[in-house]
């Protein structure tokens, strides 16, 4: 390992004991140590978002030098620098965002949102096509009881459906299944953490 | 002036709605020009809130009219973020290391402590809770102890289908496949995945259908407007 990675390694290590060590012993100076280096790390953050969308920024400005898609990325150089100008001046809370927000962010959001609902249908039914077993079964006629369920039937609501099918289904397997899933993950992420502070992964480049 | 601005803000968020539902149709240059400008939009209004919410009062106040020793603390922080800029050149690139495992440092201690005191404790605890027949559920208490146990082998048995580790081929002088028990468990566990993946869809379709619903009377209430 370089000297560099050695670096790198052992301030993700000292870092992240520190902020360990804030959250499980509360002593006075370890928990405003802790707190001291979350402000920094929140500020590092705001610093990696900016870098971000500098990379961004150079990405499409070497598209549009080299003319591949060149249209498509100096709409986004475009409207990416006149946004951050408006949006700069304007503050978050004011009118030129506001209307970026509420005319463009908040719409487009809504839109893909709701065109999801058509690949979700379509996907559901190719699901039954190409991959028909007992899994696929199974999640799709979940899915179907559970509509039916909370959706308004232009006959009435399905008392057994409704009452008993329905909230059985969300209270017991499939809150069975997601608690599951969720301690899954929190193993996983618990996991991946002991390694970053063991050394064992590098994320950050120092092999 | 009030109603100007709400006008403005209407015709632009109907032109952008139709450009994205284009997509319909097939993909488009339309969609893909809405596509690239929202991202742009997006990605500078991020740039204005990250400038205003967090560098403003964190960095450029306190450096403003912060105390000798607050200004000194921000010396740390202001070159980390700086060396970061080094990740933008290829060439360069690892002269940003040292912040990235300061982030990732930090991150892994956090995720960490949100695991533990966030995931795994509350649900351990839900999980025992069901089997508090004091606790008033509406059920009768064998009804109840039923639900929970079926809800615990549920979790247990998504657990186990998430259980991908075998023997070494070499020590057990078997194909390096999960034993017969192991097997059976984990394929209910797929079963109970597979209820919860099934009760997941129809929430995330409810929602896209809602806004399907939203958007398609934004429209119409855009042209009766009128």
């Amino acid at each position: 390992m370089k000297l560099r990675g050695v670096f790198s390694t052992a301030i993700a290590i000292s870092t992240g004991v520190f902020v360990l060590l804030g959250a499980l012993i509360p002593t006075d100076i370890l928990v405003d140590f802790r707190i001291l280096l979350l402000q920094w790390a929140v500020l590092v953050a705001g610093f990696a978002v900016l870098v971000g969308i500098i990379n961004l920024l150079v990405v499409h400005l070497a598209k549009i030098r080299a003319k591949s898609g060149s249209g498509y990325s100096l709409l986004l150089a475009l409207s990416l620098l006149a946004s951050l100008v408006i949006a700069i001046f304007s503050t978050p809370q004011g009118t030129g965002s506001r209307i970026l927000f509420d005319g463009i962010i908040q719409p487009v959001e809504a839109t893909l949102m709701a065109l999801m609902s058509i690949s979700l249908l379509y996907a559901s039914m190719r699901l039954l096509r190409h991959r028909a077993g007992l899994l696929s079964i199974v999640f799709i006629a979940t899915a179907i009881i559970l509509l039916l369920g909370a959706a308004p039937l232009p006959f009435g609501e399905v008392g057994i459906l409704h009452y008993i099918i329905s909230p059985f289904i969300e209270q017991v397997p499939a809150a069975a299944g997601a608690r599951g899933i969720l301690i899954g993950v929190a193993l996983g992420t618990l996991t991946t953490g002991l390694r970053v502070l063991f050394g064992a992964d590098r994320p950050f480049g120092g092999k | 002036m009030q109603i100007s601005l709400d006008l403005i803000t209407g015709v632009i968020a109907f032109v952008f709605t139709l450009m994205v539902f284009s997509y319909v149709l097939s993909d488009n240059p339309v969609f893909r020009a809405a596509l690239h400008i929202f991202i742009g939009v997006s990605a500078g209004y991020a740039a204005a809130v990250t400038w205003h919410q967090v560098l403003v009062p964190r960095l450029v106040e306190p450096l403003i009219n912060g105390s000798m020793v607050e200004r000194g603390l921000l010396v740390i922080p202001v070159l980390l973020g700086l060396s970061l800029l080094f990740k933008v050149s290829q060439r360069a690139a690892s002269l940003g290391s040292a912040a990235m495992a300061f982030l990732v440092g930090t991150g892994a201690a956090v995720a960490i402590t949100g695991a533990l005191t966030g995931t795994l404790f509350p649900q351990f605890m839900a999980a025992i809770g069901r089997f508090d027949m004091s606790r008033s559920s509406g059920l009768a208490a064998a009804e109840q102890l039923a639900y929970a146990s079926v809800a615990l082998l549920g979790t247990a048995v998504t657990l186990v289908y998430f259980q991908f580790g075998v023997r070494d081929k070499s020590e057990t002088q078997t194909s390096g496949r999960r034993n017969t028990v192991i097997r059976i468990l984990a394929y209910l566990g797929q079963i109970f995945v597979a209820i919860t993946f099934g009760a997941l869809f129809a929430g995330v379709f409810t929602a896209a259908l809602t806004a399907l619903i939203e958007r398609t009377d934004f429209i119409i209430n855009l042209f009766t407007g009128f």
